[in-house]
């Protein structure tokens, strides 16, 4: 089929190439997200009002945004750890969830003094996340097990154990309802005074901050790229495969805990069903945008945190369920993946032979 | 004999046997890889009923050309002629259709599936189905007339490499190859086989069929062949010469160049033993490496000969430690490092050179000045582990790139950019660097140009007289010739007595690599 | 004990058929050598098709089929990028569950937690009253699945098209030079893995659960890629790691109604550990070599020096 174009493999594709595919992709995604909204019966000036002015130019749309990217940046970040060491963390929900759960076990059982509880509650949070992924990796390095599977299995078991504990003994007696007791104001991270934004983004951005100095400025970073690129030449070459490894994967599912801990304490203030939903595409789709660039995660979070917002105004005004968000993403995934076709491989016409 | 019966048989000299148009005209091929030209305006021109030798060196684009003719690689231009019909190749079931049929040096069969099934999907994509039952038949029925027993229900993947070719061999055959292209078919085959094999390529030629036989053995060529094509760095330079008229001589040089007779590198003055492998047992791959042991002393170049797939690859994971023998010994002056981690071997000064770099001793995506540092990023010279300096990367990898005289790439250049020349020279810069006692070698040179041949091997000679000890492992016997004294036999996962002085010669390394141990 | 047992065998089908047919599906599409993590979101669109179609008056077997097409519709959209556009399989699957679930819960949205008939039981159709109570509670689709099982299993090992599907799974540049379309074969199997994994959906919301809420597939499609991992990509392995964990989740919902006091998230949470382990130790026994196609995931390219 299709033979009458050939492909052919580069080598390397020049970089104004790769960044009119990568683009070129990013628009035909979010283009054809747009058609199919405004087929839905959404007119374009409100797509434009919603999605671009509203989101990023208005004080406070501008503060749901960024809200919203807080927890994107972690779980972005998280993913880009694990891929850079080619580990397919998939079930980062599951590790979210079980730091939402930690720090509510903390926030419970009123673990520590008060003036340390947040952090412990944060700690809480990265360790039951890195721990979480630690089965995964520790199967997969024991026994080959496939992480895409286990991570995505861990995940929804997570996800029964919260609702075990919602529903058991977590529920909130004042309410009735399945969520945990709310959190004490000591047990939150504090607004900072601009609409819901919340101490999480100084998390975030010192997350962000040590990302950046793993990757690019510590050995771990150059260890990590010789064992994504080649696993054989970094054993052969006596690199420490196992410790990078483990830092790769422990921290991301380090972040994903966080995540789960800052949403807790800084939006939700309790644990609630709601916390994970909708995370799993999220982060792969960040650190693929990003190339896994930590400070590329911070823009494309933002660019997420301003759709997951337009999204919420759509579900009040039209009433187009916010899973129209994760269509989005879907399809910018797919259309930036198709579109690298073009700079990963010379298409010529078969001359006549 | 027989050749000489058919040279009776056509009048040397002329193209045309019997009035038929050639069997296989390719005129003007161009082939491009992302930039690389391969083929540029090659020919080659086949004629009915005869056995025509295509010789070149690695890389002169012999497989390139016939893959091209089997309707794999598309040209950039040119034009194929099937039979005096200008007939479109678009695809490899065009070139079925047309009667042409490939071995191919990595043979072209499903591990997995029995060799009636290979066969019976062969015969079901080129329109003519059959059940599996029949195809056992039809294979059975085929290879009792070509005189050897395939048996159709044995898994490919189970059976010896020359089983594997002959299945291949009937495969194409009962596709209803008028034109047959083998690819390095011998590489894989014992003496005896070999012989089986080319004389029954003789049967088919005689028997009307036209085959084309891809190779660097000379000999074989001249014994067994009628014309004769040669090719260099993607360029036919020699066209379908009959062989009766062509010289052994003529064809080495225009394939391989000019062949100087080097003096031996080695003196034989050596110092203390470095390296002891004992009783080595490795059962990881396909071959099983059984008792071997060795011994190098400071400033030896030994060498290790035979043909490729017979332990090499598995004796170098394992001095790598990537692999774990079963059994044995690897001692490193007086340092067990048999269990050691890579690491460890490195730190005693054990440095591999594998056969393929890409594999398992540099990273094609990684920058040159990343490649160079990988081995010593705990030495503390770039910077402590919670900040690389990328500056002293870059300043060591300048200076290593030009004292190794690699050109073509900066520290920033990816290294899978590089030629297979300049990018072994940045192994070898990584490699020969401070602390190295012993250096592994395998196929260091392969693929090379003849420029880059001699600077790597002068750079192992180098080493080796300042005082490291170096094991070859090599299937090109000049190589191992002009550089070792002493040379052992790996046949079969099996290393022979090491030879020396007047035993050493072609002769009897050629008996020891084909004979059955 | 029996009554219990019987209890049980009646509704396994309800658990098992759904994951026996969208891992079917992944097989076929997995032999050819496409990986595809797909599933999820191939159920979402189907199950919410075919309720859609239910509540808007169609015959239930024409909203399944009507499933099946939607399930065949978006396996085409990964097809397109991972076999056309050689976009990696497992981001471009990824991304299609994203819009499948995505799809679906725009779509969806006005017709969630709507109960209807769905697919008549067969006691309930004129020619299956007499029928004992273990079959009489099943469905036409579940005769229907058992004979795709099979007829996929003839197909695949006994067939021509099979050996050819299998081959270009395993080696793709052999099936090549034998002149089998690699790209055709290909999307071919997507597709097939598309229509089971929609029949796998609209038999979750039309024929079992009788509604449809959106996260009803919960999992399943990612179980489904387990099994066909533990099942070491064979139709019997299939049937066996379906009947297991849709045996397991069978078995909580009995021991509930039972009024047993377990709790019920934890309960629901098993089978998933189960799958996990089972997973776990299938990968133990079969280190080395697993049963997977060879060349599962990689992109094979004509023009590539080999």
């Amino acid at each position: 089929m299709f033979e009458s174009t050939l492909l052919i493999r580069r080598q390397s594709a020049p970089g104004w190439l790769s960044g009119l595919c990568y683009f070129g992709g990013l628009a035909s995604g979010l283009g054809l997200s747009a058609l199919l909204l405004m087929f839905m019966g959404v007119s374009s000036t409100d797509l434009y009002q919603e999605f671009v002015v509203q989101t990023f130019m208005t004080l406070q749309g501008l503060d749901q945004t960024v809200t919203a990217a807080i927890p994107l940046i972690l779980v972005g970040l998280g993913t880009s750890l694990s891929m850079r060491v080619k580990f397919w963390n998939i079930g980062i929900e599951g590790q979210l969830w079980c730091g939402a759960m930690a720090a509510t076990w903390v926030s419970v059982n009123d673990v520590g003094p008060e003036p340390v509880r947040l952090w412990l509650m944060m700690f809480a949070a990265m360790a039951a996340g890195g721990a979480w992924i630690a089965i995964a990796l520790a199967m997969k390095l024991a026994w080959s097990v496939t992480e895409v599977i286990s991570t995505l299995l861990l995940g929804s078991i997570a996800f029964f154990w919260v609702q075990h504990m919602l529903f058991g003994a977590w529920r909130d007696t004042v309410t009735g309802f399945p969520t945990s007791p709310s959190f004490d104001s000591a047990e939150r991270l504090d607004l900072l005074g601009w609409g819901q934004v919340h101490e999480g983004l100084w998390i975030a951005l010192t997350a962000v901050a040590v990302c950046t100095w793993l990757t690019d400025v510590s050995r771990f970073g150059l260890q990590a790229k010789a064992v994504g690129a080649n696993l054989r030449t970094a054993r052969a070459t006596g690199l420490p495969v196992l410790g990078t490894v483990a830092v790769f994967v422990l921290g991301s599912g380090a972040l994903c805990g966080l995540a789960g801990g800052v949403i807790a304490a800084g939006t939700e203030y309790r644990l609630s069903q709601s916390i994970g939903a909708g995370y799993i595409f999220s982060g792969i789709v960040i650190a693929f945008l990003a190339r896994a660039n930590p400070l590329g995660v911070f823009a494309v979070a933002v660019a997420l945190g301003g759709i997951t917002t337009a999204g919420g105004v759509l579900k009040v005004f039209y009433g187009i369920s916010e899973a129209a968000v994760l269509m989005v993403q879907g399809l910018v995934l797919l259309s930036v993946l198709a579109a690298q076709l073009f700079s990963e491989y010379r298409l010529t016409n078969r001359r006549p032979v | 004999m027989m050749s000489k019966i058919k040279t009776l048989l056509k009048s040397p000299g002329s193209h045309k046997a019997g009035g038929r148009p050639p069997a296989l005209l390719l005129q003007g091929i161009d082939k491009t890889f992302d930039g690389k030209k391969v083929l540029s305006c090659a020919g080659f021109r086949l004629e009915w009923g005869e056995v025509h030798a295509l010789v070149g060196e690695n890389g002169a684009g012999k497989s390139t050309i016939m893959n091209v003719a089997t309707g794999v690689y598309a040209p950039d231009c040119g034009k194929v002629i099937v039979d005096g019909r200008d007939v479109p190749l678009r695809n490899p079931a065009d070139a079925i259709v047309a009667g042409i049929g490939m071995v191919h040096q990595h043979f072209r069969l499903v591990g997995r599936f029995t060799v009636a099934e290979n066969v019976a999907l062969a015969l079901g994509g080129a329109g003519r189905r059959c059940s599996i039952g029949e195809a056992a038949h039809l294979i059975e029925e085929k290879s009792g007339e070509l005189g050897f027993s395939l048996d159709p229900n044995a898994r490919v993947e189970r059976i010896s490499v020359a089983e594997q070719q002959r299945a291949e061999i009937v495969k194409v055959l009962l596709l209803g190859a008028g034109i047959m292209i083998l690819d390095e078919p011998t590489a894989v085959l014992t003496q005896g086989e070999t012989r089986g094999l080319l004389s029954l390529l003789q049967r088919l030629a005689l028997a009307g069929h036209a085959v084309v036989l891809i190779t660097h053995k000379l000999q074989e060529v001249a014994d067994h062949c009628d014309q004769i094509t040669v090719m260099t760095q993607g360029r036919t330079v020699l066209d379908a010469a009959p062989m009766a008229v062509t010289t052994i001589a003529q064809v080495t040089q225009l394939a391989f160049g000019e062949v100087k007779e080097k003096p031996p590198v080695q003196m034989g003055h050596f110092g203390d033993e470095l390296l002891r492998i004992e009783d080595l047992e490795v059962g990881d791959g396909a071959v099983t490496l059984e008792g071997l042991t060795l011994s190098l002393r400071a400033g030896e170049i030994f060498g290790i000969a035979g043909v490729g797939g017979n332990g090499q690859s598995e004796l170098v994971a394992c001095l790598n430690g990537l692999i774990r023998p079963l059994d044995g010994r690897i001692v490193l002056t007086g340092l067990d490092l048999t269990n050691a981690s890579p690491a460890q071997r490195r730190k005693a000064g054990l440095r591999i050179i594998p056969a393929d770099r890409f594999d398992s001793a540099m990273a094609g995506d990684l920058t040159l000045s990343e490649n160079l540092t990988l081995t010593s990023l705990d030495s503390g010279r770039f910077g402590p582990w919670w900040r690389m300096s990328r500056k002293a990367m870059i300043r060591d990898a300048e200076k290593s790139l030009k004292d190794f005289n690699v050109l073509g790439g900066t520290p920033e250049t990816k290294a899978s950019l590089l030629s297979g020349g300049n990018a072994q020279k940045v192994l070898l810069a990584r490699e020969l660097s401070a602390g190295t006692r012993v250096v592994v070698a395998h196929s260091p040179v392969r693929g090379l140009d003849v420029r880059s041949v001699n600077a790597v091997l002068d750079l192992l000679a180098e080493s080796a007289k300042e005082g490291a000890a170096c094991l070859l492992i090599s299937e090109d016997l000049d190589e191992i010739l002009h550089m070792c004294s002493s040379v052992a036999v790996l046949n079969r996962g099996r290393l022979s007595a090491p030879l020396s002085g007047a035993d050493l010669n072609p002769t009897r390394l050629g008996e020891l690599m084909v004979g059955h141990v | 004990m029996i009554d219990l047992v019987l209890a049980w065998l009646t509704v396994l089908p309800s658990f098992t058929l759904p994951l026996l047919l969208a891992s079917l599906g992944l097989m076929i599409s997995e032999r050819a050598g496409v990986l595809n993590l797909c599933p999820e979101g191939l159920m979402a669109v189907g199950a919410m098709t075919g309720a859609l179609l239910v509540l808007a008056g169609y015959d239930p077997m024409l909203a399944v089929l009507g499933g099946v097409l939607a399930g065949t519709a978006l396996s085409l959209v990964f097809g397109v990028a991972a076999v056309v556009f050689r976009a990696d399989h497992t981001l471009a699957g990824l991304a299609t569950v994203a819009l499948g679930l995505g799809i679906t819960g725009v779509v969806g949205r006005s017709s969630m937690q709507k109960p209807f008939d769905g697919l008549a039981r067969l006691s309930d159709t004129a020619w299956g009253a007499g029928l004992p109570r273990l079959l009489g509670q099943q469905n036409v689709l579940l005769p229907v699945t058992l004979l795709l099982l099979l007829l996929v299993w003839i197909w695949l090992f006994r067939s021509h098209s099979g050996l050819r599907l299998r081959a270009v799974g395993e080696d793709p540049a052999a099936a090549d030079v034998v002149g089998i379309d690699i790209q055709l074969t290909q999307l071919g199997a997507v597709l097939a893995s598309g229509a089971l994994a929609g029949l796998a959906g609209a038999y979750l919301s039309v024929a079992s659960a009788h509604v449809w809420v959106e996260g009803m597939i919960a999992g399943r499609g990612w179980v489904a890629v387990a099994i066909v991992i533990f099942a070491g990509w064979r139709p019997g392995g299939v049937l066996l790691g379906a009947a297991l964990f849709g045996g397991a989740e069978a078995a909580m919902l009995r021991l509930q109604t039972l009024g047993l006091d377990f709790p019920i998230y934890l309960g629901a949470m098993l089978p998933y550990v189960l799958t996990l382990v089972v997973f776990c130790i299938a990968c133990i026994r079969r280190s080395g070599d697993n049963g997977a196609p060879s060349a599962l995931g990689r992109t094979y390219l004509r023009q590539d020096k080999h």
